[in-house]
């Protein structure tokens, strides 16, 4: 991804997951920290990675150039991830999320077989979110 | 006019969810678009992907651009090489 010129077309297979990966992470990170960002930034960083547009869509429709959008796109996630790095806030929502789900599956189950003794399961799920807050 | 094929995300916060449309590439802000092809959802395990792949071979046949995020997507379908 450092190479920055690789746009359009016929990039290499190879990226894909990372690439989807990236952009679903910046998506997340954007909602936990966007509204750090300054209203400009917030707009461009919106475009590329919302509403996928390219670089030279938002050079035309800013003013800016290619280079200026591609810059000010990368300082945004610097600081998205700089963010996160200082304050976990998208790493502990995912891990209280997994384990909600894990609760939820398990009561699912319980409720099903009756197996009371799992609640125990459920309890140490609980107290696992509880530490992580 | 150049027609583009990209995601539009959706979804509430922190729960990112994407359609894929078909949109006049002048009108990306306002929202409009011109068809809705397929969803990509990257919070399941393993992400789900569903597109109708009748609907964007028309659509690349007839000269609409994917952006680099859908291509990706189009290729592990399978829809492009």
């Amino acid at each position: 991804m450092e190479t920055g010129k690789a746009k359009g077309g016929s990039g290499a297979f190879a990226g894909t997951a990372e690439k989807l990966q990236e952009v679903f992470e910046l998506s997340m990170l954007y909602d936990f920290y966007g509204e750090l960002l300054g209203d400009h930034k917030k707009q461009i960083f919106e475009d590329y990675i919302l509403n996928d547009l390219s670089l030279a869509e938002i050079a035309d429709n800013t003013g800016m150039s290619r280079q200026g959008v591609h810059d000010a796109i990368k300082r945004c996630t610097k600081a998205l991830r700089g963010y996160e790095e200082k304050l976990h806030l998208a790493k502990k929502f995912e891990g209280a999320k997994q384990l909600v789900g894990e609760i939820q599956q398990i009561s699912g189950e319980i409720t099903q077989t009756g197996d009371v003794g799992r609640i125990r399961e459920i309890v140490s799920r609980a107290e696992r979110i509880l530490s992580e807050l | 006019m150049a027609v583009k094929i990209r995601l539009k995300r959706m979804g509430q916060k922190k729960a990112p969810f994407y359609r894929v449309i078909v949109a006049d590439s002048r009108s990306p802000r306002d929202g409009r678009f011109i068809a809705e092809i397929g969803t990509y959802d990257p919070t399941k395990e393993p992400t789900a992907f569903s597109v109708n792949e009748e609907e964007a071979k028309k659509w690349l046949a007839n000269g609409a651009q994917p952006t680099e995020t859908v291509n990706r997507l189009f290729k592990k379908a399978g829809i492009v090489k």
